[in-house]
């Protein structure tokens, strides 16, 4: 892991630099991340300078069939068209970021908690294909979530709080990549509650039978 | 942007034939020439920005638009939807002009950020599969130029390109996989057939040698 908090594999930040993340739940979820981590915004400069490099690189087309002139005559038509007004922004909660909130009205939806464990809310904000979910998970201090692993994928952003997994601290603005392989013991800082984005891929998977059983009321 | 070798802290040589003072200079020659390139495309978007200067307007477009047009066909984009795209662009270049912030990026990143959402947006509007021929036959391993085939001297994009074509080559093909072709790295460890650490770190050395290369953007 980075020395700098916990940032992600310079494999994320290429991926978003050259604009090929799978879906929308990563494009929020690396845009949230970025807006809270200077180091990780910073390596996706970089890599975009790689990307402008291989744009000036590509050979120029001679002949364009459109000319700077047409694209000027589209701005002018463009300015004379009625431009829709942007809806207010509605003032939501300070623990989002920027990124979120715009992902969230977009998408016209609220923040819903629903009960997830004891000491666990989760608020469930986007489906994906293939079954990937983008929720928040809140937790109240010093809450443990023992040994657990995943089926699928999971990226984990810190927005409020702070929260161990072993003995690796993950704070606000660091993610946490976890494969099929991971295994999770987690526990919330005493500090104060811990909100996490997350996006998983997969259900989870507990050794804890009784975990195992709530299960099925929480859909994870 | 450079590491080292910058005019002022060159050494001081009698010989007139010194290789290394030769390479030192023709390096400042460089330096100034992307200097300079780079200061005339800042002061043009900063046309555009604040007075709508139509002819500032024009030499971006002449500059840009066939660079842009020709990056999304090799990300296998279709040529009408490639062209409609890149007039896109420039739209938004015009529009934005005036929020551009020159100590934030240089021009040719920025308007590579703005190419690269334009696609983005244009792709959450419809499906995938419709858009990108993964099976591209035209794909060759060796499209990075290398730096003697650079024709023109494009201020940032140079020293990022001279720090490219010293990786080693599986680092190279990996990060041209991602910005040529548009595939993530997901994506690229199915295509190369490797496990997806592998890709990870492929991906991770590169990044610390076009660290150390290309410095931080001043």
């Amino acid at each position: 892991m980075s020395q700098r908090g916990h940032l992600l594999d310079d494999a994320w930040y290429m991926d978003y630099a050259a604009g090929t993340l799978r879906s929308e739940g990563e494009e929020v979820l690396l845009s949230s991340h970025l807006e809270m981590n200077s180091h990780a915004d910073g390596r996706v400069r970089e890599l975009e300078r790689v990307g402008a490099a291989v744009m000036m690189m590509s050979a120029k087309d001679s002949d364009l069939p459109f000319s700077a002139d047409m694209v000027l005559d589209r701005i002018a038509d463009l300015e004379e068209a009625p431009t829709s007004e942007h809806a207010p922004m509605i003032p939501s909660e300070p623990f989002v970021p920027a990124a979120l909130d715009q992902f969230l009205l977009q998408k016209n939806k609220d923040i819903h908690w629903e009960f997830l464990g004891p000491g666990l809310r989760k608020a469930m904000l986007w489906t994906g294909e293939d079954g990937e979910k983008l929720w928040l998970l809140k937790a109240q201090p010093g809450v443990a979530i023992p040994h657990h692993g995943h089926n699928g994928s999971e990226l984990t952003l810190v927005l409020k709080g702070a929260f161990h997994d072993g003995d690796q601290c993950y704070q606000a603005g660091d993610v946490e990549e976890a494969g099929p392989e991971t295994e999770h013991d987690i526990r919330i800082d005493e500090g104060g509650e811990c909100i996490c984005l997350a996006l998983t891929r997969g259900k989870l998977r507990y050794d804890n039978p009784l975990l195992k059983a709530m299960q099925v009321f929480t859909g994870l | 942007m450079f590491v080292a070798l910058r005019s002022d802290s060159a050494p001081v040589r009698d010989r007139r034939r010194d290789p290394v003072r030769e390479r030192l200079a023709s390096k400042v020659v460089i330096e100034a020439e992307i200097g300079s390139a780079r200061a005339k495309l800042v002061q043009l978007i900063e046309r555009v920005g604040r007075s709508q200067d139509r002819s500032a307007f024009k030499s971006l477009f002449e500059y840009f638009a066939p660079r842009i047009r020709a990056y999304y066909a090799k990300r296998g984009l279709a040529q009408s939807h490639a062209d409609d795209l890149t007039q896109e662009v420039m739209v938004s270049l015009w529009r934005r002009a005036a929020s551009y912030d020159p100590r934030k990026a240089a021009p040719s990143t920025w308007i590579y950020t703005i190419a690269r959402n334009q696609q983005i947006d244009d792709f959450r509007r419809s499906s995938r599969a419709q858009q990108i021929d993964e099976q591209d036959p035209h794909f060759h391993l060796n499209d990075v130029p290398t730096q003697d085939s650079l024709v023109e001297r494009s201020e940032d994009a140079d020293s990022v390109v001279q720090a490219l074509s010293s990786l080693p080559e599986e680092q190279r093909y990996v990060l041209n996989l991602a910005f040529q072709e548009g595939l993530s790295h997901r994506e690229i460890a199915d295509r190369l057939g490797l496990p997806l650490g592998t890709v990870k770190s492929r991906i991770r050395l590169a990044m610390d040698k076009m660290r150390v290369s290309i410095g931080e953007q001043e």
